[in-house]
């Protein structure tokens, strides 16, 4: 089984002509998206995924096996970035213009954990990734608004690497969504705050 | 000129990285901001620019391969340029530079040596825009005198001005820069003195930073217990000296070590635990059916600890021949990542510097690790009559959460039984 080459929506931004750019997006059906060096046989339960006509992704940036469904959003930010070879810090600034739109809807304990996930609590709600190429960096994380945890361990197998963290847990130990810290806020008004705050990184 | 480019620091605090996909090749000719190679860290795939022109004349590490910040990534020709001639080429060039002043912008152009093109891979991060505070060679005239008065006071003379006809740098120039440079000198060092007397400040290096943290993860995860013994190794040492010379005639050097490293391979083979590891993640004691032992080499770096793989499958003369190899990559700074990988267990020899007992740090996650003493002469009991016996004392230490204390004691009386009765290893 060979994954397909990124191009689900969000890239659109990364050949845009705009300097800095971005997009969330809500994904129409299921997806599972697989790291620049992962392969779909240490992350995938293939049979089940076959089964289910599931299509694979691989990513331009690192980090580990995702999926995306109409239930998560997919945010995308590009940045116009030249000669910098040390990029991780814009985890930080990106993450944290994102955990300010959240807090303002009412999401309490919010953090930023491992090298670049967010979570409320110690439960992850959002992983994120970069691909840099000299003049810009392309940062992609998939946040869990609504969707059913016990899908990851349906269909991904435990990742190779894993942040401190995490400790071990199983995906449906580690992983949770908005709604189901008990924040029942609709895709709409999630996208519109993110949306407002990422605006003004852009246009900074 | 050949140029080496080092795997710069690319995430923050990360140490490591994965060569994913060359994007260059050997004999490919570059130039500066060209992509290299793309690399992935944690969460980050990042495509290397070139930062410097030339020929690529070595790739260092294959797709797939990880290698540390700071290790040699790819080794660039400068173009047109090598050895010593290339030194002297560049020193001697004239080349028009404009000199930029930091926020400021152009405020000049000077005639300047192009200094900035011999370099060596601990140039990593330099400036490619000269400061204006900074100091610039420029082209000098000088007489030959004064150039020879320079050389003898230890004086740059770019740095002197010249009072000669045309800025010329003459006799007295240097004389009277000689008596300003050493009253401010004095000035300084006093200065200097006071300040550095009471202690001295080096960077971290990238190899010491690998050890305090590998050597602190060993102290806070496993349990550490040692054990003492010592073993008499007369028949060992007359075995060893009976084909030393046979050894040396294709040159190998047959140490005690390499029996140890026999003993210690074939005695894990009988005691699993020694050879295992705690996986505390999936709550599993791996036990690993293999026997790499990783060899602690005092090298001029800092230690590394590369490994003799199966090393139970390996006669007495092979595994002398690797650690001749592996100590040879230690000193001369060529030992690489592969070199020191999946070590099961680990030996470190300190003896032939001079200590007889200490308490090594375990190899974390590896279970155990043994020391090696100095091997002396002493007065022995043997069939109860005093006698002179050669004594090798033995340090082990192990992860106690792994490693009961019967076993670690039943495993060294093996290994020194191994040692004692050499021929048993040929047995075995």
């Amino acid at each position: 089984m060979i994954p397909k080459s990124y191009n689900l929506p969000d890239f659109e931004i990364f050949n845009s002509s705009n300097l800095n750019d971005f997009k969330i997006w809500i994904p129409d059906k299921m997806y599972i998206v697989i790291g620049r060096s992962n392969n779909i046989e240490d992350s995938v339960f293939i049979e089940k995924v076959k089964e289910e006509r599931i299509e694979i992704f691989k990513r331009p940036s690192g980090g580990e096996t995702v999926i995306l469904s109409p239930k998560t959003a997919v945010i995308s930010v590009k940045l116009n970035v030249k000669n910098e070879l040390n990029v991780h810090h814009y985890f930080k600034e990106i993450n944290t213009i994102i955990i300010s739109a959240l807090s303002e809807l009412g999401i309490k304990n919010l953090n930023q954990k491992g090298i670049s996930d967010i979570s409320i609590g110690n439960k992850k709600i959002l992983g994120s990734s970069i691909y840099r190429k000299p003049d810009k960096i392309f940062y992609h994380a998939v946040l869990n608004i609504s969707e059913d945890v016990s899908l990851i361990s349906k269909y991904l197998k435990h990742p190779k690497k894993e942040p401190d963290y995490r400790k071990g847990r199983s995906h449906d130990e580690f992983v949770t969504s908005i709604n189901k810290e008990n924040y029942m806020l609709d895709n709409e008004a999630i996208i519109g705050k993110i949306s407002n705050s990422l605006s003004n990184l852009i246009n900074k | 000129m050949k140029y080496i480019f080092n795997f710069p620091d690319i995430g923050e605090g990360l140490e490591e990285g994965t060569i994913i996909e060359w994007l260059i090749k050997k004999g490919q000719k570059i130039e500066v901001g060209d992509l290299l190679v793309t690399m992935e860290t944690d969460k980050v795939v990042a495509e290397i620019p070139a930062p410097r022109s030339g020929v690529i004349s070595a790739l260092y590490g294959k797709e797939g391969e990880t290698i540390h910040v700071g290790d040699a990534l790819v080794e660039i020709e400068i173009e047109g340029l090598s050895g010593e001639d290339a030194i002297e080429t560049v020193m001697n060039d004239k080349i028009q530079e404009q000199i930029k002043e930091e926020g400021a912008g152009v405020v000049g152009t000077l005639e300047v040596a192009g200094n900035n093109m011999i370099m060596s891979g601990s140039d990593e991060g330099f400036d490619e825009t000269e400061s204006a505070d900074k100091p610039v060679k420029r082209k000098i005239i000088s007489t030959p005198v004064a150039r020879a008065m320079a050389k003898n006071f230890g004086i740059d003379i770019n740095l002197v001005k010249g009072n000669g006809p045309a800025g010329r740098v003459m006799k007295e120039d240097i004389l009277n820069f000689s008596k300003q440079k050493t009253k401010s000198s004095i000035k300084q060092e006093s200065a200097k003195d006071e300040t550095n007397q009471l202690v001295e400040i080096e960077p971290l290096t990238q190899i010491r930073k690998t050890i305090a943290k590998n050597m602190i993860a060993s102290k806070h995860n496993a349990a550490h217990m040692s054990v003492f013994d010592e073993v008499e190794i007369s028949e060992l040492d007359r075995i060893r000296k009976k084909y030393k010379q046979k050894f040396e005639d294709k040159n190998i050097k047959l140490t005690y070590l390499a029996f140890v490293v026999k003993a210690v391979a074939i005695a894990l083979k009988k005691y699993k635990s020694l050879n295992s590891e705690m996986d505390t993640v999936n709550d599993n004691m791996i036990y690993k059916k293999y026997y790499n032992i990783g060899i602690a080499v005092d090298t001029e770096k800092g230690l590394m600890v590369p490994v003799i793989k199966n090393a139970d499958k390996l006669g007495i003369a092979e595994i002398a021949e690797k650690i001749q190899e592996l100590s040879e990559k230690g000193r001369t700074g060529k030992i690489t990542l592969d070199d020191m990988r999946d070590g099961t267990f680990t030996i470190t020899s300190y003896g032939s510097i001079g200590g007889k007992f200490a308490v090594p740090v375990i190899n974390f996650p590896q279970a155990g690790i043994l020391g090696v003493g100095k091997v002396t002469k002493q007065p022995i009991v043997k069939d109860d009559k005093l006698d002179i016996g050669l004594v090798m004392p033995l340090s082990i230490s192990v992860d106690h959460r792994i490693v009961d204390g019967g076993d670690v004691t039943r495993f060294l009386n093996t290994v020194m039984e191994y040692l004692n009765e050499p021929v048993s290893l040929l047995v075995e």
